[in-house]
């Protein structure tokens, strides 16, 4: 055991004295995960979870009515204030030339006749003009931020569609009711002028809500949700592809430069030299691992959760990868092989496990995505970081467990078949 | 002119002489640019056809509003509604088969005939971009069945006003009038929004297009990180001693470093034009309607990351470093220059920051011809900066060159 220990000990000093490699191990997962940071807003003070925020967005009201000014009041409220980045102006073309170069995310143009389309244009009158619509002319170059200024403009026309309602409702009901009488028909204009203005004072404020949705985020608030949760772990599976396929590599390079048949001159077995070298693959995965988690406690306050379970979720994840570094120096003929091999498969399950983007694992992604260390681990220390404890992450535990079991014992095989090749 | 012809075809040789090179330059752009661009659920089984997010919906309120409102949930392009009894659908909202799970508790519609606040329960899985999806859903669905309800309310408000009723069943007598009115009123609603797009726009409707971002973001990704490889090649000759034996020869450091940037250089050309293809066949990307300005910025920034490479191979010491070094800045370059997300998610500090890579550049020019439809003009400034930063890498990576 002591000679298992020793061997497992020199790898890893062996490959944390290797500058090249220590760019990837070490100075990859941390610089991306800074440039996620950045790109996500977990550095700036923006709260949608997005670095979204000052979305330009020009409006021009050639409403001569109280609705067009409404919809300006609601783009220069103060909730929206972090969001848009509202600008008043006159000219439709210039506004339309500023779209199409690029300048700001959308123009809203609220057309001439907008309120008297809506509400009856004279206190006599029930007719309204001609339906005329606002315009949202969309930057296709920035279709999220558009889509956020649509939403806004919609949302608006929502509730000023309901006062609509609620005022032709109203109104039809006295009348067919008979709780206006005949007599009094020719204030119905009156009634009319008189609601309206009161729904639509309704529109500018928040609607009495009829239908309350009791929110419920199941064990914290979404809001206080740090990006970095996500990445920090991500990059940190990402990249111990990486590791273990060099770990793996190396077997096979110690093979070509003849340390390797040194070693087993000495009176040390073929299982204690393949033991230590397994054992340094894992024993460089848990201090990979081991130190992105505390450099990124130390200098982006991250909080991992529960310490057991992140412990027990650093062990079980460095395990399955060691497998899958096994595996592919079971494979593998040569150490560049193993190496380019094993970039491969640290950018598929990355981008697979969910590491870069977090992509909506479904139907066959969802099984794929479950062959990878990177999808359990991540999963994992997600949970922990919302507050979850040991015993919720036990599936995914075991998962690594199994999966780490299981490609040894595939790679066990391998080698046994193939020890001659692998090892002189 | 013979000599470069040499270099150029030994050092392609030297590239694919593995077969797994093949992996780098098309396999995993191809892999990512179909995975990051949603192309899986091209090949959905049958039962995962429908791709909306799953909402699971517990229904305790044995009423027509109930009712309507699951109407109105499943008309819902981006939710499915899969309706359960409380039991199943906790069970399966536990083990997060769905992001969310909505009950209609009993007396839903009681509260709202009678004129009480109805509650509705939302459970959503925490820090779930799917969750927050079928929120808004939930949100948008019941604003709209709350939009008569909210003019049948006031219709009967008014009408207390100036007669009040007898009693209750007199009061929801009128309610229901007035209910059954304006549903019929809503459903006459004329249009009163429209998104509209400048006319040489490339995507319909103003829809993000994940396949357009994929396909425009992999490509710079996976033409820079090879490109920026050209360090190892420099790393690896000087390793050998093959370029101190090569320079003997009567070969001029010049001739030998145009050899190898050109034969770089024009395999990022040929790459480009596979990922370009493949993103047409496969992805439906369009590509623009300038093909003259799709030229001129793809050259341009094949030139800077040749020339970012060759830079590079004058620091590193080792083929490993210049390896590793490669994914990373070029990783990290492609993330901060929105190859990866869209830049308008980006706050707008860092917008402004990431100008300084040329990656952001690139997209910035491909952004403007693929999704804005601009002409070669359009690209010009794009196309000056990338060469810009290729003659300054190109010049320090000359001043630095040593053959060993």
């Amino acid at each position: 055991m002591k000679k298992i220990l020793t061997i497992g000990w020199k790898d890893l000093l062996l490959i944390f004295r290797d500058r090249g490699a220590l760019i990837l191990m070490l100075g990859a997962p941390f610089v991306l995960t800074i440039g996620l940071g950045l790109v996500s807003g977990a550095f700036s003070d923006t709260d949608n979870g997005t670095g979204l925020a000052d979305i330009p967005v020009a409006i021009i009201n050639q409403d001569e009515g109280e609705l067009g000014a409404a919809l300006v009041d609601v783009f220069n409220a103060d909730g929206l204030a972090d969001l848009l980045q509202p600008v008043a102006m006159g000219d439709v073309a210039e506004a339309r030339r500023m779209v199409e170069d690029d300048e700001i995310a959308a123009a809203v143009i609220i057309p001439s006749g907008f309120t008297d389309s809506i509400i009856p244009q004279n206190a006599t009158s029930e007719e309204t003009g001609d339906v005329v619509a606002i315009d949202v002319y969309a930057n296709p170059a920035r279709p999220i931020s558009a889509s956020v200024v649509d939403g806004v403009v919609q949302d608006f026309v929502n509730r000023v569609e309901t006062a609509v309602l609620a005022v032709n409702v109203s109104l039809s009901q006295l009348v067919t009711s008979g709780t206006l009488p005949m007599s009094e028909l020719n204030q119905l204009p009156a009634i009319g002028q008189a609601l309206s203005a009161q729904q639509i004072a309704a529109v500018q404020t928040d609607n009495q809500q009829l239908i309350e949705i009791r929110q419920d985020t199941a064990t914290s608030d979404s809001s206080d949700f740090n990006p970095l949760a996500y990445f920090a772990p991500g990059m940190a599976i990402t990249f111990l592809m990486y590791t273990v396929s060099l770990g793996g590599g190396r077997i096979l390079q110690e093979r070509d430069d003849r340390t390797l048949a040194r070693l087993l001159v000495t009176p040390s077995s073929t299982t204690q030299i393949i033991g230590g070298k397994v054992l340094g693959i894992f024993f460089t995965a848990v201090a990979q691992v081991g130190v992105l988690v505390g450099a990124s406690t130390l200098f982006f306050q991250l909080n991992w959760g529960d310490t057991l379970g992140v412990i027990m979720l650093i062990l079980t994840v460095a395990i399955a990868a060691t497998g899958w570094g096994m595996l592919l120096a079971a494979f593998a003929r040569t150490p560049n092989q193993v190496m380019t091999y094993g970039s491969a498969l640290m950018l598929t399950f990355g981008v697979l496990g969910g590491g870069f983007i977090d992509l909506p694992r479904e139907g066959l992604l969802e099984w794929i995505s479950r062959i990878t260390p990177n999808a359990w681990a991540l999963d994992g220390f997600v949970a922990l970081g919302q507050g979850h404890t040991i015993a919720d992450i036990t599936t995914e535990l075991l998962a690594l467990l199994i999966m780490g079991a299981l490609l040894f014992a595939i790679a066990i095989t391998l080698f046994r078949r193939r020890t001659e090749t692998i090892l002189h | 002119m013979r000599k470069i012809a040499t270099l150029v075809w030994k050092d392609t040789i030297l590239r694919f002489s593995s077969a797994s090179e093949i992996l780098f330059f098309l396999i995993l752009p191809i892999v990512f640019t179909f995975l990051l661009g949603g192309g899986f659920s091209t090949f959905a089984t049958e039962e995962d056809t429908d791709s909306r997010i799953p909402l699971l919906v517990v229904n305790e309120d044995d009423s027509d509003l109930a009712q309507a409102l699951l109407d109105v949930l499943s008309t819902s392009e981006t939710v499915r509604v899969d309706i359960m009894s409380r039991d199943e659908a906790e069970a399966a909202f536990a083990d997060e088969t769905a992001p969310a799970l909505l009950l209609i508790p009993a007396g839903f519609a009681d509260a709202l005939l009678t004129g009480e606040t109805a509650v509705l329960d939302l459970r959503q899985l925490p820090d779930d971009n799917n969750a927050t999806i079928a929120g808004r859903a939930v949100n948008t669905a019941v604003s709209y069945i709350s939009r008569p309800l909210n003019a049948a309310r006031a219709s009967v408000t008014i009408a207390a006003e100036r007669q009040p009723f007898a009693d209750n069943a007199a009061r929801h007598a009128y309610f229901t009038q007035s209910l059954a009115l304006a549903q019929d009123l809503a459903a006459e609603t004329p249009q009163r929004v429209t998104l509209t797009q400048p006319e040489t726009a490339t995507t319909q409707n103003g829809d993000y297009n994940p396949a357009t971002q994929s396909s425009v973001g992999q490509l710079i990704t996976w033409v820079f990180i090879p490109l920026l490889g050209t360090s190892g090649f420099l790393a690896l000759e000087r390793r050998r001693g093959t370029l101190r034996r090569l320079l003997t020869t009567p070969t001029q450091k010049a001739t030998y470093l145009l050899g190898t940037i050109t034969s770089q250089f024009l395999v990022g050309l040929v790459q480009m034009i596979l990922l370009i293809g493949f993103g047409i066949l496969v992805m439906h990307v369009n590509w623009g309607n300038s093909l003259g300005g799709l030229a001129i910025l793809l050259v341009a920034f094949a030139l800077t990351s040749v020339a970012f490479g060759t830079m590079l191979g004058t620091f590193v010491k080792t083929e490993s470093q210049a390896s590793n070094l490669s994914i990373m800045l070029g990783m990290s370059m492609a993330l901060l220059g929105g190859c990866w997300w869209p830049m308008e998610l980006f706050p707008p500090a860092v917008q402004n920051v990431v100008k300084v890579l040329p990656t952001t550049w690139a997209m910035q020019g491909l952004t403007d011809m693929v999704m804005r439809g601009q002409g070669v003009n359009a690209v010009l400034l794009e196309t000056a900066v990338l060469l810009g930063f290729a003659a300054v890498f190109f010049a320090i990576g000359i001043l630095r060159f040593r053959h060993d």
